[in-house]
């Protein structure tokens, strides 16, 4: 695994708590807006046992639901605890990001 | 959707795939199943969902090594990891629904068994606790044993294209049939002492039948549940 994608893995949690407030989404829509951010290095399954793990810790839940395509897909909605767990997330994010920016600017 | 809805959405839904991709598909589906103490349910959810993920990419060209990466087993056992487990009560209910239903085709065939041959000859119809004690032990061992080996023989080829299907038949075939041997003379070689009892046919009929009765009633309560 390249450096990229393990630093990645770390705040992929946060990342897909990030795509679902925006709006509902399943799994292979949130895989789409997570590329389109430009995160592409992780490979598309990954993000299952991400889902896997946040709705167990009740961050967000499945619902099943038509999609615009046709079929049933199942759908995540954030939850109360996820717009927290999100929360606190972009803190620790915020505050660990401007020191290390700081620390690794200087290489360029 | 059930679990039950999922599962046969899945079998129709996996004649989409091209050969490759259900070959990873399939190996990846059997070996989480086959972990059945997680959650039917979720598993089957999540199964689905990568189903749909791989059909989708599929279309754009992806194959489902693009999409779930080149190491099928590390990823499945990530999958695995965070599935919940089942419900004990479910479990329990499973394996007393499957004990109750062989304890009670056991005693209908005897019954059956000591009553026709009732009609010729005369039949011993004494039963040995300890006789039976040992014998049920045994065979509880043979089953669950054999279904572990069985289970470790399918995970360990799955993923592995070098293993053939054929010499695991064979492997757990001859595991199946040397431990029969053994149950079979466990059943020949324990003394009969202790208290014994008579248990005629009737009786063995009737038992079975009320206990497979129950059974029945109790799946169909769960089922429509």
């Amino acid at each position: 695994m390249s450096t990229r994608s393990q630093l990645l893995k770390g705040i992929l949690d946060g990342c897909v708590l990030a795509v679902i407030e925006k709006g509902p989404a399943y799994g292979y829509e949130l895989s789409k807006k997570l590329q389109e951010t430009g995160l592409n290095d992780v490979s598309e399954g990954t993000i299952y046992p991400v889902l896997l793990r946040l709705q167990k810790n009740g961050f967000i839940r499945g619902e099943m639901r038509p999609s615009d395509s046709g079929p049933n897909r199942k759908y995540y909605f954030l939850t109360d605890a996820g717009k927290q767990a999100l929360q606190s997330i972009i803190e620790e994010w915020q505050q660990i990001s401007s020191p290390v920016n700081e620390l690794l600017k200087r290489r360029f | 959707m059930n679990a039950k809805q999922l599962i046969e959405e899945n079998n129709k839904k996996r004649k989409l795939l091209t050969k490759e991709n259900e070959k990873y598909y399939d190996d990846l589906l059997v070996y989480i199943r086959l972990h059945f103490t997680l959650s039917e349910q979720q598993t089957e959810e999540v199964l689905m969902e990568m189903l749909d993920h791989l059909i989708d990419g599929q279309k754009e060209g992806k194959t489902a090594k693009d999409i779930f990466g080149d190491d099928p087993l590390s990823y499945t056992d990530e999958i695995i990891e965070q599935l919940p487990k089942e419900d004990k009560r479910n479990i329990f209910q499973f394996v007393g629904g499957v004990i109750v239903n062989i304890i009670s085709w056991v005693l209908i065939i005897r019954g059956i068994i000591l009553l026709v041959f009732s009609q010729f000859t005369e039949v011993n119809n004494e039963i040995n606790l300890l006789g039976v004690s040992v014998v049920s032990l045994a065979i509880g061992i043979f089953v669950i044993g054999n279904i572990w080996y069985m289970l470790k023989v399918t995970k360990k080829s799955l993923f592995n294209e070098k293993i053939s299907l054929k010499t695991n038949m064979l492997k757990v075939g001859l595991v199946a049939a040397v431990s029969m041997a053994i149950v079979l003379a466990v059943a020949r070689f324990t003394p009969e002492i202790g208290p014994s009892f008579s248990f005629d046919w009737w009786l063995s009929l009737l038992l079975g039948a009320i206990l497979w009765l129950l059974h029945f009633i109790v799946k169909k309560k769960s089922r429509n549940a």
